[in-house]
């Protein structure tokens, strides 16, 4: 047999099985990719599957899966992993990203009645590269937030992007209202909110400031991981200042679908900001 | 802040025997600083066990109460504790169900001092998980990934539950056990179960009482009622399975193998450890307990030691019959806890989904159905099949429940809701706002089923959370 006849059997054989056929049936059917919509390979149903070809134990493989969104059980080739777990890691990777160099969409803003400022820095790479911009408004920004909001509310809320927008898209229209309610019900007052672009946590200490707020909560994005690139958290402190110890933070994190649900945790923020005026403190000074 | 363990006690009346256990159920918030506070039930641990009594009975039959309640006032004083430390728990009466006859009258006289928030507790396959959670079935179905088999072998019933890794796969109960017939010294019958009969004519054996038995006759018996546990296991039921089954049991119905057996309850010692002493408790436990060693059962399986034998369905009781409630969750006003027998009403699924779009006329004839079948003042809104819900959506939810509340309960009667899904605080929240001064309980990361009863005892640390009894049956 020639080199060249054992290259054409060879490519014929990988081509039938990659259309999903055996290699030696002719392809008279449509292949699966015709007839069915591709697999979303980043799904919970797809990265539930166990990879291993013989696991000694497949129940208990099953069991640790479901505790986990980490990838294992996912078996290996040679030193190196599979190719659909490489491709899943990939696109996960490419859902991470698109998170963060994404804007928050308008509609949701619109929807929440929010209008938008923006910190000092001038765009998306500025915004990654320069946290220091990101915690601070230029004079014109301090005024228009001073002119359109409440003057000393007990508390501040504003929703911000942080590292990712579509945290805000998936959960804001949520948790925001479910917030707002929740004080509301408790009889406690909250200045006007509003949307913060390219922001990063410690704006919320200017924000105070300038506001002159006894309690400041911010609705972020969390940088996203190759888990979930929903995940939304809230940091809150009691008469936040610039300069203060990081520890005056509280965080309610993990706030998306496979976390705490969106308007579960509006609730709970709102329980939490009321013992903290009532104990006027926060952070690790706030003993829940 | 970061833990607290409750008292629980657990009291099993069985067919042939009566024990105590005392339990420290230890909870703790598992969740980091960062996150939603999670409150878990993390261990148990049996403080004091009492002595095991002979179930004290009336006319042989009936449960004589005021002597079990001396059995338990003398094993509190030798334990060194009073009723009201006692903070959960569960009465369990088990067995023939002759015997059940006046179970509710025995769990309102012990009611007085079993403590504030102990359940009575019944039901032939409830029976089973709490005996297999005592034996450790579950558990070790969990931390082994494979199916475990509890067999409790009491005086008039054995009990049978299946975990696969921890999650129960099958419940089911008949009528075999060491007592059905009792013998004394001289092998003279002194009891025969009125479920022997049909033993009887498949082992091609007639005992009358009076009469002196001889050890093949009771061997034969007993033969015939380890193949019909073996029968049970295999799902090869046979007549004679279908006919043994406890009323009101379920099937053993099975979607994968049994792999390992424990047994538990008072002829399990005998498995274990074989008797030689065919009647020395007066019964045919002994030989029973021979003829499943000589069965199938101990060579078909992996027969593994349980943690609990005799006692496996008291220690069930009191370590196990408690949950605890999501830790986010909402009550206006501490003083409706404790909160007993409160019936369970499901709304279903249809339904469910019928309030988030709005509509709440179903929920609202069907509220009141349930009240009207049930003959009771309130009940608990269960929600169990929405997972999660949008903000609009729950607020559509909120005023379904409201509305309902409003026409159909006593303005006097605390509105009560449970969900399975994580958002009990939301709704309470939601609820809260739209009932004013009413009182509201709303908790969730609670699972029932149809014909539960549920209890919910006082909130624990700093109010995060409340300890939940689900259970199955009601007496009377």
């Amino acid at each position: 047999m020639t080199d060249q006849k054992l290259i054409e059997l060879v490519t014929q054989a990988v081509l039938a099985q990659l259309a999903g056929q055996p290699p030696a049936a002719p392809a008279q059917q449509p292949s699966a990719e015709e007839t069915e919509p591709l697999a979303d390979i980043t799904d919970k149903a797809h990265k539930m599957a166990i990879n291993i070809e013989h696991p000694v134990n497949r129940d208990a493989l099953e069991q640790m899966k479901t505790k986990t969104p980490a990838r294992i059980g996912v078996g290996k080739a040679g030193p190196r992993l599979k190719t659909a777990t490489m491709l899943t890691l990939r696109a996960d990777h490419a859902i991470a990203r698109d998170a963060v160099f994404r804007d928050v969409d308008e509609q949701v803003l619109s929807d929440l009645n929010l209008f938008s400022v923006q910190t000092l820095c001038t765009e998306r790479n500025e915004h990654l590269t320069r946290p220091d911009l990101g915690r601070q408004f230029s004079p014109e920004t301090i005024n228009q937030l001073k002119s359109k909001c409440e003057s000393a509310p007990t508390v501040q809320i504003y929703v911000c992007d942080g590292l990712s927008s579509q945290a805000v898209d998936a959960n804001a229209r949520d948790v925001l209202p479910a917030l707002m309610d929740g004080l509301k019900g408790y009889g406690i007052q909250t200045g006007t909110p509003f949307f913060v672009k390219f922001g990063r946590v410690p704006a919320m200490d200017v924000i105070s400031e300038a506001l002159g707020a006894q309690v400041t909560c911010v609705l972020i994005g969390e940088r996203p991981g190759l888990a979930t690139a929903d995940s939304m958290s809230a940091y809150i402190a009691y008469k936040a200042a610039v300069g203060m110890p990081e520890a005056r933070r509280t965080v309610v994190s993990n706030i998306h679908k496979g976390g705490i649900p969106a308007v579960e945790a509006g609730a709970h923020i709102a329980t939490v900001i009321k013992t903290m005026l009532e104990r006027k403190a926060s952070g690790v000074d706030l003993q829940m | 802040m970061n833990g607290v363990s409750i008292l629980s006690v657990g009291i099993d009346i069985g067919t042939s025997t009566t024990s105590m256990v005392l339990s420290r159920i230890q909870m703790r918030n598992t969740a980091s600083g960062f996150s939603v506070p999670q409150v878990c039930i993390v261990g148990s641990e049996i403080i004091y066990k009492s002595e095991i009594y002979t179930t004290p009975l009336v006319d042989g039959i009936l449960i004589d109460t005021e002597k079990i309640r001396a059995i338990l006032e003398k094993e509190y004083d030798k334990a060194g504790i009073t009723p009201s430390m006692i903070q959960t728990g569960a009465v369990i009466i088990t067995g023939e169900s002759a015997r059940k006859q006046n179970a509710s009258l025995v769990t309102q006289t012990l009611s007085s001092f079993a403590g504030d928030f102990v359940v009575a507790t019944a039901g032939p396959d409830l029976e089973s998980v709490i005996a297999a959670k005592g034996a450790g079935a579950q558990q070790y179905s969990k931390e082994h990934s494979c199916v475990v088999a509890n067999l409790d072998i009491g005086g008039g019933t054995t009990n049978i539950a299946v975990f696969h890794c921890g999650e129960l796969c099958a419940k089911g109960c008949w009528d075999i056990g060491g007592r059905l017939v009792q013998v004394d010294r001289q092998k003279k019958v002194t009891y025969l179960s009125p479920r022997l009969p049909a033993i009887m004519k498949a082992a091609g054996v007639s005992l009358e009482l009076g009469r002196t038995a001889d050890w093949q006759e009771l061997d034969r018996l007993c033969r015939v009622m380890a193949q019909v546990l073996e029968d049970t296991l295999k799902f090869t039921a046979s007549k004679l399975c279908e006919e043994m089954r406890t009323a009101g049991s379920s099937r053993l119905t099975l979607s994968r193998p049994v792999e390992y057996i424990t047994f538990s309850g008072g002829v399990a010692d005998c498995v274990y450890s074989p008797q030689e002493d065919w009647f020395r408790f007066g019964d045919i436990g002994p030989i029973l307990a021979h003829s499943i060693r000589e069965s199938s059962l101990m060579r078909d399986y992996q027969v593994i030691p349980p943690k609990e034998t005799i006692r496996a369905t008291v220690v069930g009781a009191g370590s196990y019959t408690t949950s605890v409630s999501g830790s986010t969750i909402t009550y206006t006003d501490e003083s409706v806890f404790p909160v007993k027998n409160l019936p369970a009403f499901l709304l279903g699924r249809e339904t469910e989904h019928q309030c988030l779009t709005g509509n709440d006329r179903n929920l609202r004839e069907e509220t009141e159905w349930f009240l009207e079948q049930n003959d009771c003042d309130n009940l608990l809104f269960c929600i169990q099949d929405i997972d999660s819900l949008s903000y609009r959506q729950l607020n559509l939810l909120a005023d379904a429940l409201c509305h309902t509340a409003d026409s159909a309960l006593g303005k006097e009667q605390t509105v009560m809701v449970l969900c399975r899904g994580d958002f009990a605080k939301a709704l309470g929240q939601a609820m809260q706002r739209r009932l004013l001064d009413r009182k509201l309980v709303c908790i969730d990361s609670i699972s029932v089923q149809f014909g539960d009863y549920i209890d919910i005892g006082r909130p624990l640390m700093n109010g995060m959370a409340v300890p939940v009894v689900v259970k199955t049956l009601l007496y009377g």
